[in-house]
């Protein structure tokens, strides 16, 4: 009965050079590794730029040591120009919304675990697959080669809005060959998350495996699969604004650069007839169901610990599906609420405010169910837990001020303050990576076969949480106080008394920043001498915890399993223990 | 990879959807094939999207194409790419019957319209070039118009190439006996949807252009 | 049997260069309506809407979406559409850039 795909003429061997097991595999496990260390490797090079940048805005006159080694013209003696700060900005929010929080939760645990989920041997297109990853390490190595060219790396943003990301050089340094690097870099992003996307659709829809119903997924996969219809129908849109905006830098075109522009003290005479407006609608188009493609693979994981962990079916499965839907289609809505101060039509972004708030209702939905989850369960506080918790902590926490900035007159007295800097990174930013963190720590024992230390990461998880509230709280209350955005130093009378906030927000982001240094030491130290991990350690029911940890090359040594049971079967009355695997054939009176 | 052709599931209740049968009893790569075309209709949406946000934005808007040569020759390769698209359908259905030779000989003929396509284009181009066109300037008006036709055209005539070399490949290999007819299925949906696009760009650009007085 | 293999029947080869002849025969159309005198806006919709039946029949007959069965066009078509149809939210500003012009 287990073998209901019979052995194909393709059955799969595990191949055994180096090259060809751990560099140019097409093994889903190893591709998801290696997406999770590139992003792990981008999330460091990120953390490293803030910290820069904290320690600039605070002490403006410091020397940082080695800096005038990376950039001799954008720090000379260490001591960073104001277009330097922004080009450090630039690369720290391309670097982490591209390559940490589109990368790691989807490409990385979704490769690993999709396709064990769901009972396949390996994803619908292992060869795209491998495709994927090396375009996106080719994007990550083009993007990071912007560090050493002469101008350096790009400032626009990492929006990179025109006019200043498409009239080259003139518009500040960075602008030149290092711009011209960045959109080389995001167009191979969009090609790899594209082949991605469809490889994860398909593979989802394809294979699984049977019994699987789809009301049986567990609430991952689905996250996972929403996500790469997102992703699918968005990152279209973001090549055709790359395509177009390389032609305006390199072809001489104009469609995001009007006419009569003066930059520099000097008229663009070689531009005309084009709007940087059409190229924030082309951005957000894609930006907005962006920052649902960093946060709905966190919202599974989370979910999929919360109940693992509080021993009790998800609160409401169908309505979590139907909720990420919901966010997914209206993803797709509300673009226009970032273009609330760009000059765009007031009756366009009443539509947008309208639809901003909509998407609150989903959003609370997934909020109060993980609540109900947790309500009187017999909660188990492991680390992943304890991530899962701060994530729902920090999503509530920035979901909030999104209320806020939702509404037009509202944004535009904050839109370019910290307020909206303290949003995001607490909504899209921390939260994500508290999901990645809770994932890791969560699904480490099957990756690697072996336990992280839990009083190393209960450490971590507490410096983490209560720094990164120290670090992103008071933001909203700079930005209401009218602290803008983007500076490098604050040297407006008005701005000169916030400065001690911003010291306390610098130390706490140190603190921060070296709490990770334990998180790295116990990956790796775990990774080696970790306590053995047995087959399913942490009682869980989906199905990669019935195979080997790690798992056999193709997943199940050639025995697919059977699906007779939802993913949340915990503490179901009448069953032999706490909770019943998905490919237990165990009948019990089904309670829903 | 292992092939998912629909198994036969015990228990009436149980739909296609219920896991271990493709859903829609197609291989794999057919529907990974269709995700792809699904994303690049999109990007091609959003160049024409920009193309006609500037082009109602702009004043003057040159309509510069005479009946005689463009309007005629863009026209010839609306047919030229249509008849390939039929050429095309030819060559899925010999390889479903299992005639690879015929099958390949059907995919040269549409490659080949592919390839008249190509050169009918470049000559449209170069005689714009002669004009005076470029990517940022344009002897009649709105300077955003040498661009917009460029980069539209430009980047589905890289889609034909494209499938001009895809197409090659997959014929080769059918006529060497390896590949399924499945292959060349997905290769012609890419072929369709190159032909598809066209069906767009050629009223939208062209048409709409038209010197008419 | 929802099967595709009945659509490789001999009898098809008719359908196929039927539809082939209907799209000729809308190309010609769409030439010749070009230079009528219609009002923009106006010409500009009969086009689009011919070229969307042009894409059907494409999409129909040569992409073989009529023989699949009804969830494939149910996943694909409603995407696409809702897609393209977000990205019309773009215009009122191209039109506002239009009026707002100096002149």
């Amino acid at each position: 009965m287990a073998e209901a795909h019979a052995p194909t003429a393709h059955a799969q061997h595990a191949p055994q050079g180096f090259i060809r097991k751990y560099i140019f595999s097409l093994d889903h496990k190893v591709i998801g590794k290696q997406y999770y260390f590139l992003a792990l490797f981008s999330v460091f090079v990120g953390l490293l730029l803030s910290i820069l940048m904290r320690w600039h805005l605070v002490w403006p006159d410091a020397h940082i040591p080695l800096l005038d080694k990376l950039s001799p013209v954008g720090a000379p003696g260490g001591l960073m120009t104001p277009e330097y700060y922004l080009s450090l900005m630039t690369m720290h929010g391309t670097i982490m919304i591209f390559f940490v929080l589109t990368t790691a939760p989807q490409s990385g645990f979704g490769n690993y675990f999709l396709p064990i989920q769901i009972g396949a041997e390996d994803m619908a297109f292992p060869r795209l697959n491998m495709l994927s990853f090396w375009v996106t390490l080719a994007a990550l190595l083009t993007l990071l080669s912007s560090f050493f060219v002469s101008d350096g790396p790009p400032l626009a943003g990492w929006t990179a809005y025109p006019p200043l990301s498409a009239v080259g050089s003139v518009s500040g340094p960075g602008e030149g060959l290092g711009q011209d690097l960045w959109v080389i870099s995001i167009a191979l992003f969009c090609v790899g998350a594209l082949l991605g996307a469809l490889n994860f659709i398909a593979t989802t829809l394809e294979l699984r495996t049977r019994g699987m119903k789809l009301m049986r997924l567990p609430l991952t996969c689905w996250a996972w699969f929403i996500t790469a219809i997102v992703g699918l129908l968005s990152f279209a849109v973001l090549f055709a604004a790359g395509v177009l905006l390389l032609l305006d830098r390199v072809g001489g075109t104009s469609f995001f650069v009007p006419a009569g522009l003066i930059v520099s003290d000097k008229i663009l005479s070689n531009h005309s007839g084009g709007s940087p407006l059409l190229y924030q609608h082309l951005f957000w188009f894609f930006g907005h169901p962006e920052v649902y493609i960093a946060i709905l693979p966190g919202m599974g994981i989370t979910s999929h610990i919360l109940s693992c962990f509080s021993r009790k079916p998800i609160f409401g499965y169908r309505a979590m599906t139907y909720s990420l839907m919901a966010i997914g289609f209206l993803s797709f809505t509300v673009w226009g609420h970032h273009m609330f101060v760009s000059g765009m039509s007031p009756y366009t972004a009443f539509a947008f405010s309208v639809m901003t708030m909509a998407i609150g209702v989903p959003s609370a939905i997934k909020t109060f169910n993980w609540l109900g989850t947790l309500w009187g369960g017999r909660l188990r506080l492991t680390t992943a837990m304890l991530f899962s918790i701060g994530f729902v902590s920090l999503f509530v926490s920035g979901g909030l001020s999104g209320l806020f900035l939702a509404q037009p007159p509202v944004d535009v007295n904050l839109h370019a303050t910290y307020f909206v800097v303290g949003h995001f990174h607490l909504v899209m930013g921390v939260a994500a990576i508290f999901a990645m963190f809770g994932g890791t720590f969560y699904w480490f024992p099957k990756m690697f076969g072996r336990m992280m230390n839990e009083t190393l990461g209960k450490i971590h998880f507490w410096l983490t949480f209560v720094g990164v509230y120290a670090i992103f709280m008071p933001m909203h209350y700079l930005g209401v106080e009218g602290n803008v955005r983007r500076y490098s130093t604050f040297i407006d009378d008005f701005m000169q008394p916030l400065l001690p906030v911003h010291k306390f927000m610098s130390i706490w982001a140190f603190i921060v920043g070296g709490a990770q240094l334990i998180f790295i030491f116990n990956l790796f130290w775990s990774m080696f001498k970790g306590e053995k991990a047995g087959i399913n350690p942490w009682e869980s029911t989906s199905l990669e915890w019935t195979v080997p940890s790690p798992p056999p090359h193709d997943n199940f040594a050639g025995k697919i399993p059977v699906v007779y049971h939802g993913p949340y079967e915990y503490g179901v009355p009448g069953a032999e223990k706490d909770y019943i695997m998905q490919d237990s054939p165990e009948v019990v009176a089904e309670s829903h | 990879m292992a092939s998912h052709e629909a198994v036969s599931i015990p228990g009436a209740t149980e739909s296609v959807w219920s896991g271990g049968a493709s859903p829609y009893a197609v291989v794999p790569k057919k529907l990974g094939m269709w995700l792809f075309i699904l994303s690049d209709a999109i990007t091609f949406a959003a160049l024409i999207v920009a193309y006609s946000y500037v082009r109602v934005a702009s004043e003057n808007w040159p309509r510069p194409f005479a009946l005689w040569p463009s309007i005629v020759n863009a026209t010839v390769m609306t047919v030229v790419l249509l008849t390939s698209s039929v050429t095309m359908v030819m060559a899925v259905r010999a390889a479903k019957l299992e005639m690879r030779k015929a099958a390949a000989g059907w995919m040269v003929a549409t490659l080949s319209g592919g390839i008249l396509f190509d050169i009918l284009h470049v000559r449209e181009w170069l005689g714009l070039i002669d004009e005076g066109v470029r990517l940022f300037k344009n002897p009649w008006g709105a300077p955003m118009f040498g661009a917009s036709f460029f980069a539209l055209t430009g980047l589905h005539m890289l889609h034909v190439t494209i499938g001009v070399v895809y197409l090659a490949v997959v014929a080769a290999c059918i006529a060497r006996g390896k590949l399924t007819s499945d292959d060349v299925e997905v290769s012609g949906l890419y072929w369709h949807f190159v032909d598809l696009v066209w069906m767009f760009l050629f009223p939208l650009i062209y048409l709409m252009s038209a010197k008419t007085a | 049997m929802e099967n595709a293999e009945h659509a490789h029947g001999a009898g098809s080869k008719k359908l196929f260069l039927a539809v082939w002849i209907a799209l000729l025969v809308i190309t010609g159309i769409e030439v010749v309506l070009s230079y009528q005198y219609l009002a923009l806006k106006v010409m500009l919709g009969l086009l689009m809407t011919l070229s969307i039946v042009k894409a059907a029949l494409i999409i129909s007959y040569f992409m073989h979406l009529r023989y699949e069965r009804r969830s494939l066009v149910l996943t694909l078509m409603p995407a696409l559409i809702f897609v393209i149809a977000m990205m019309f939210v773009v215009f009122p500003d191209s039109i506002r850039l239009y009026l707002m012009r100096p002149r």
